[in-house]
């Protein structure tokens, strides 16, 4: 009996000690000496292998490492990249290699290397092929790339077909020759033989030093960067499963900046000081799709394609957009941070942007006549009847990527409800979804899809997915329309006030003859601390810090404590985002009352948080309550026992 | 214990093995979606979507071209690779995502267990006292509470409130390499999680322990303990508990079963980089060789604690090996 106790005192004081050694331990435990920027997404990166990402973690990550040809300064325009000049004379663009410039081994960066880069590019077009998933090259595709020369270590030329500037935007990174030269463009894609398991060596301001899958990327400082440099040694990207536990660990200080949290997550912290909320236009949409499968070519699926005709009609699709309500959308689904949509080119592509030239304004009655004129009659039952005499049921479809998705589903199930056209929503996975649009996999069985796309930095990728010949790849309005394929191919040889012109066109007759249904323009909700760094700057002005065009913003932080001005550093910190970005008319007011902090670390408790705690405090003493009563009743019993 | 009892438990198991690895074949494939599907790029060509089916081996017919390659690399331990995490085999990646899984599954079990035996013996054993109700009604209510309602709200207090420990993840990025500091690291990244799987499993252990200890309260051998005077702490202890101990056997081999499978809200609220979050990741991408590789896993893992539970059960108790 004695042993055992002893065992037992013995084990509780092991216990208490180890408890003891983890408490203590709640100083960093990292060394202190290298500066860490601690960035955090719920992405999770998928490939080091700039050519097998198709995340935007993943550009992120290839961009810290690798230079693009040409860069992009704080208003995302053409800057010094791996090249640090170039003259275009016609056809012909002379790019100068920055003199010089070393990898982060020590070994020269020449043009040689940009040559084998744009050329693993270059023989996939000629080959009619692509590199790894087919992001990168369509790029060099775009721009009209018809040959690279290197005719010495500091020049590149490049012939193009047109004088556009898509040739300043190419996506390609600059990998080192010394290092993969032996691989081509099918084999620089096949990652079985791990050659970009870190450490990976670049030119660009850090390279990836270490990533552990579905915990973080670390990035440590290139010693041979060209540029200017940042405070932090170190960049770590952390990868989180969703956004609260994200947002909590912003609030801990184990983040500096976390990428993509939710409206109400935003609205807390954009009222709390010792955050900066930055809403940025992001370069995409959230559109309806409308299964137009057959127009522009006739084509019918047996056993498959739209539910009715009248999804073929145009009159009937500018009719549905009259009972949108798109400012609601952005109001109550997004919570007022975003664009009401309109064009098929974001408004953050502002220099090809139009608003349509006859717009759709929300009106239910409207809605209901221009459907009765275009022929389509309720029943008795106040069912709308198609053309061919049946009631019209629309199936809606969305992925589960999204929380907005189906909320916004049910706005419009609403409103089509008012026009007599009942509307099945159905939520499913990318994957699934992915596959019921394609005519050729599963037969093209929907009506409505709700989903998103997000562009590059120039609106052909966007453009593209309206194409007859995207139909059974990337379309998911099966629309076909020659003319827009004529203005298209126009577009690709057009530069500055023609291509203008063009896009102008192209956007208003997709936006007239609505095989989509924009419904609004995304934002990405970002936020950072301001403790730690200073000198973040939105790319471009109604952008976000990081995770925008090259990676600019990594490189201009510096040291927030050294500032001399530590009682201000709050109201330097706007809640809102910065005079570019409170343009959009949606970006509703703070919330004054949403935290109930004013401690002096910050207030790491904030509002709902504090409720949750509450309420689990409030259920665990009502049990107690109820504990302590019923064994009083009970009393009795057990001492009949 | 005879030779036959063992074998026919073995054989059962490889059978079940066999007919699982079948089974998760066509799961997997039945599942609406495909993996080349779940790639959203605008600039995709016909050519593109079929070179990539090609790629992942997909435009072979299902039956018998994909089944037989599935069946012989499968055998033959090639488990093929990732698509999401691109070009990795299978095995690297799980092996990656087991580590941390078995590590915090393992300790939450044997904590829940070693708690859970020892609030459900004195719960049982003293029936309608304090501990019986406190103890019993809260591991009633975590038992039924998914990990993330208990796992928030020790990150919100624990790790964002009074910053005592990190809110996720299992190591800090780039921290120390010296072994103390890193194990003191992964001992305080451990602290949140294995509290909420622990709190979220013991109740099982509990429940169960304290109906088996209340059937053990009423038997003659009990009554007889009490008759010779003996201290009610050691009748507890010497003749309640070990024959309380028997129902237990079973539900700890079921549940250490399950332990590589994870815990999948669990991990994903604290960003656990396990199995778990691994499933949730490939079942996004349509990952069939991976989902394969995780489910053949967990199934294996499950079949062999059932064949262990099989020939402990058959030790304990005579009557089963008839």
């Amino acid at each position: 009996m004695q042993i055992r106790q002893s065992r037992a005192a013995r084990l509780g004081a092991s216990l208490v000690l180890a408890a003891a050694a983890l408490v203590p331990a709640v100083a960093p435990v990292a060394a202190a000496d290298p500066v860490v920027l601690r960035v955090g997404t719920t992405q999770d990166l998928d490939s080091s292998n700039p050519f097998n990402t198709y995340l935007v973690v993943g550009y992120e990550a290839f961009q810290l490492t690798w230079d693009l040809l040409v860069g992009f300064d704080k208003d995302a325009k053409p800057a010094p990249g791996f090249a640090d000049s170039w003259t275009r004379d016609a056809d012909r663009i002379t790019f100068h290699i920055r003199d010089g410039m070393q990898w982060s081994d020590g070994q020269p960066a020449t043009s040689a290397d940009a040559c084998y880069s744009w050329g693993l590019a270059l023989d996939a077009i000629k080959a009619e092929s692509y590199v790894g998933y087919g992001y990168l090259d369509p790029g060099v595709k775009d721009a009209g790339v018809t040959k690279i020369e290197c005719p010495d270590a500091s020049t590149m030329v490049v012939s193009t077909t047109d004088q556009s500037d898509r040739i300043f935007q190419v996506y390609v990174p600059i990998l080192p020759k010394h290092v993969y030269g032996a691989f081509d463009y099918v084999k620089i894609a096949d990652d079985s033989d791990k050659k970009f398991d870190a450490p990976l060596i670049g030119t660009g301001p850090y390279t990836l030093a270490e990533w552990k899958t579905g915990q973080y990327a670390r990035f440590v400082r290139n010693p041979h960067y060209w540029g200017p440099q940042g405070f932090e040694d170190e960049v770590v990207i952390q990868f989180f499963g969703n956004s609260d536990t994200m947002v909590q660990a912003l609030k801990s200080g184990e983040i500096d900046y976390a990428r993509g949290v939710n409206a109400e997550q935003f609205r807390q912290l954009s009222s709390d000081p010792s955050y900066v909320a930055v809403q940025g236009k992001a370069n995409g949409w959230t559109q309806l799709a409308f299964n137009t499968y057959g127009t522009g070519t006739g084509k019918e699926i047996k056993g498959g394609g739209p539910s009715t005709k009248a999804l073929l009609d145009p009159a009937f699709r500018d009719a549905l957009g009259y009972a949108v309500d798109r400012q609601a959308l952005v109001d109550k689904v997004l919570g007022g941070y975003g664009d009401t949509g309109d064009t098929i080119v974001p408004p953050v592509l502002s220099e090809w942007h139009v608003t349509p030239d006859k717009p759709r304004t929300f009106d239910i009655e409207v809605a209901k006549q221009k459907l009765a004129d275009a022929g389509y009659v309720l029943d008795g039952s106040g069912k709308r009847l198609d053309k061919e005499g049946q009631p019209i049921t629309l199936r809606l479809y969305m992925p589960n990527s999204d929380d907005n998705y189906p909320k916004a589903a049910q706005f419009i199930k609403a409103w089509y409800g008012q026009l007599g056209i009942e509307v099945i929503t159905k939520v499913m996975d990318s994957a699934a979804l992915g596959s019921i649009i394609l005519p050729s996999d599963g037969k093209a069985k929907y009506d409505i899809e709700l989903w998103g796309w997000a562009g590059n930095p120039d609106p052909n990728a966007l453009l593209q997915i309206f194409r007859c010949d995207a139909i059974d790849s990337t379309s998911d309005s099966q629309y076909c329309n020659k003319d827009y394929d004529a203005l298209y191919d126009l577009q690709l040889t057009q530069a500055g006030a023609e291509r203008q012109a063009t896009l102008a066109q192209m956007q208003n007759l997709i936006y007239n003859e609505a095989p989509y249904d924009i419904l609004f323009y995304d934002a990405n909700l970002d936020v950072y601390r301001t403790d730690r760094f200073a000198g973040w700057q939105n790319q471009p002005a109604d952008g976000t810090p990081l995770f925008t065009y090259g990676t600019q913003g990594y490189t201009l932080l510096t040291d927030a404590t050294a500032q001399p001005e530590p009682t201000e550093a709050p109201s330097a910190a706007p809640s809102t985002p910065e005079p570019g970005a409170t343009a959009a008319p949606a970006t509703p007011a703070p919330t004054p009352a949403a935290s109930g902090d004013g401690s002096g670390d910050g207030g790491k408790l904030g509002g709902s948080s504090l409720l949750i705690v509450g309420g689990i405090a409030a259920v665990v003493a009502v049990a107690f309550i109820a504990l302590v009563i019923s064994r009083r009743d009970r009393k009795p019993d057990e001492d009949d026992e | 214990m005879t030779a036959g009892y063992v074998l026919r438990k073995v054989a059962q198991s490889i059978v079940t093995i066999a007919a699982i690895i079948l089974l998760l074949f066509v799961m997997f494939r039945a599942m609406p979606g495909s993996p080349d599907r779940a790639i959203r790029n605008p600039h995709f060509t016909q050519q593109q979507q079929e070179d990539l089916r090609a790629r992942y081996g997909l435009d072979r017919p299902l039956i018998p071209d994909q089944l037989v390659v599935y069946i012989e690399s499968t055998l033959s331990g090639d488990l093929g690779y990732s698509i999401k995490y691109a070009g990795r085999p299978v095995i690297e990646v799980v092996a990656e995502a087991a580590g941390p899984t078995v590590l915090l599954l393992g300790i939450a079990e044997v904590l829940a267990i070693v708690i859970g035996m020892a609030l459900g013996s004195i719960a049982g054993w003293h029936r309608g006292g304090w501990v019986d109700r406190l103890g019993g009604g809260l591991a009633l209510v975590f038992y039924s509470m998914p990990y993330f309602v208990v796992g928030m709200p020790l990150i919100i207090v624990f790790a964002a409130g009074l910053g005592w420990f990190p809110t996720s993840g299992m190591t800090t990025p780039g921290g120390s390499s010296d072994p103390v500091t890193w194990l003191l690291d992964l001992g305080r990244h451990l602290v949140l999680p294995v509290t909420a799987v622990t709190l979220g499993l013991l109740g099982a252990y509990s429940i169960l322990m304290r109906s088996s200890i209340i059937d053990t309260r009423t038997e003659d051998y009990v009554t007889t303990a009490r008759a010779k005077g003996l201290a009610d702490g050691r009748i507890l202890r010497t003749h309640a508990f070990p024959n309380a101990m028997l129902p237990m056997v079973t539900q700890i081999a079921i549940n250490l079963g399950w332990v590589v499978g994870g815990a999948i809200t669990a991990e994903v609220v604290f960003n656990w980089p396990g199995i778990g979050t691994l499933t949730v990741a490939a079942l996004d991408r349509r990952d069939y060789p991976l989902l394969q590789g995780i489910f053949l896993l967990v199934a294996v893992s499950v079949v062999l604690f059932n064949l262990l539970a099989d020939l402990v059960y058959g030790y304990l108790d005579p009557r089963v090996r008839s």
